[in-house]
């Protein structure tokens, strides 16, 4: 069964999207911010991950970074779920790119809270075929 | 106003100022004067150093260090029109120094001058503090408009549970799965809990409201904690429990207060406890009035109260109601002048599935 991690701090949202990946057929794993997310990520081998970007410990933008210039997980799709305007998040990457000399491609898909949970799970049922 | 011991003076001064269309108060002496400057607020206060008891300089001195008078003009009035006097007096605050013998005339133009002065120290005064209102009331319209775009972030979070609990209760109610209902629908009625906690919350920061005074006397009763290291997480309903615990302290704090022993050194002690691995237990005691049979046996009836007027008499009865909703317990143990405790046991629930793991028995 193929694996989702979902990474947020708001337990209602883990529980939410957790509940549509295994509706969807997948198995949900789940962590409350960036630091237990990257344990997550190496400890189950996630084959998508839906990332909240304002969390505490480590927000999603240091996780998506950290995952993304890692040699065994930058293959991983990743889904921005988040209140944050997509505007805000990818200039955030550009000035974070542009500081230290990276070029960190662009996640597979940001979606702003408050989306159709529909189009979640269409979306996630198309990254994982 | 006219402070002098001199009658004669007095008389002449508070006349002549009548007649030029100012109400004129008389005073005697320092404490006269001191009790009409509180009673009648003058404009202007025309002083006379050398009184028997408080003289002028201490009518002085307490006036002007005080927030509310120190804005009234004093003119001093002395005998001797010595050069040390007129410093002191105008050390300790006086506003102006007029020699005796004086000529009325220009006692007259120093009354008009300072009543002027202090009318335009007033207004400017009002200026200052309806200034200072609108500063802070602007002040907090900023700090609303900052928080504008996190409290946009949160409800767009709460948004998203909300549509996530209505699609789910839709499929489960399409697709027969009664897990996903229940799953959407807590979520949802969580969802519309933060939904009023942050209406709730930003009209408390809106409101106008004064802060309610009054007297608050510091007490010597020391709080004690003694927390159980070896408690881990558990599952409890943290506003109800939290409620339970400042209900329970606040008694124990009254119980001190009201007992009536003297030179004894008051402590409230809130203590957790891991009981076996069956169950969190909560103790809050005191060593203070304690209890006779006769109030314990009345201790979890509705509108019971020994606080004369304070208690609503429902605080025990409703951290009985939370402790049984939480399938727990919650035993007194109480002795007239030793002091009282109350022991909350809460049993603990399987982490991941909430479910309770043991029932405690009464």
């Amino acid at each position: 069964m193929k694996k989702v991690l979902v990474v947020d701090d708001d337990a209602d949202v883990t529980k939410l999207v957790s509940k549509l990946v295994e509706r969807a057929g997948y198995e949900a794993i789940v962590a409350k911010n960036g630091v237990e997310g990257m344990g997550k990520v190496r400890e189950d081998k996630p084959d998508l991950i839906i990332l909240d970007v304002v969390m505490p410990k480590q927000s999603g933008i240091r996780m998506y970074r950290e995952l993304k210039t890692d040699e065994l997980f930058k293959d991983i799709p990743v889904i921005m779920l988040s209140a944050i305007a997509p505007k805000s998040f990818f200039r955030s990457q550009q000035v974070l790119d542009e500081f230290r000399g990276q070029s960190i491609p662009q996640p597979e898909a940001y979606m702003e809270k408050p989306e159709e949970p529909e189009e979640l799970v269409e979306l996630m049922k198309k990254l994982l075929g | 106003m006219v402070v002098d011991d001199d009658a004669d003076t007095v008389e002449l001064l508070t006349k002549r100022l009548s007649a030029e269309g100012y109400h004129a108060l008389e005073a005697f002496d320092g404490e006269q004067a001191l009790q009409k400057v509180a009673e009648y607020g003058p404009d202007v206060i025309i002083l006379d150093i050398k009184m028997p008891r408080i003289d002028g300089y201490e009518v002085c001195r307490r006036l002007k260090s005080s927030e509310d008078t120190r804005i009234i003009p004093i003119i001093m009035l002395t005998v001797k029109a010595k050069v040390p006097d007129k410093v002191k007096g105008l050390d300790i605050g006086a506003d102006d120094y007029i020699p005796k013998p004086f000529d009325y005339r220009e006692i007259s133009r120093r009354v008009r001058y300072w009543s002027t002065v202090k009318r335009e120290v007033e207004e400017r005064v009002d200026e200052i503090r309806r200034l200072e209102q609108e500063l802070i009331k602007s002040e907090r319209l900023a700090a609303i408009g900052q928080t504008v775009g996190s409290i946009a972030h949160y409800i767009k979070n709460v948004l998203f549970g909300l549509k996530g609990g209505v699609y789910l209760v839709n499929v489960a109610s399409k697709e027969h799965e009664p897990d996903s209902l229940q799953t959407g629908w807590e979520i949802m009625e969580r969802n519309i809990g933060r939904m009023s906690d942050l209406v709730l919350d930003l009209l408390e920061y809106s409101k106008d409201s004064e802060p309610e005074y009054e007297i608050c006397v510091p007490n010597e009763i020391a709080i004690i904690m003694d927390l159980d290291p070896s408690l881990r997480e558990v599952i409890l309903d943290p506003k109800g429990i939290q409620q339970c615990l400042q209900n329970l302290v606040s008694n124990a704090i009254d119980a001190c207060i009201f007992d009536p022993s003297e030179g004894k050194r008051w402590t409230v002690h809130v203590r957790t406890m891991r009981e076996d691995d069956r169950a969190v237990g909560f103790k809050v005691s005191d060593n203070g009035c304690g209890m006779d049979e006769e109030i314990k046996g009345h201790l979890f009836r509705s509108f019971f109260t020994t606080k004369e007027g304070r208690g609503t008499g429902l605080g025990l009865l409703n951290t009985q109601k939370i402790v049984k909703q939480h399938g727990g317990t919650i035993t007194v143990d109480s002795e007239p002048q030793r002091g009282s405790a109350f022991t909350i046991r809460i049993p603990f629930r399987d982490v991941t599935t909430g479910e309770a793991i043991a029932k405690e028995g009464r």
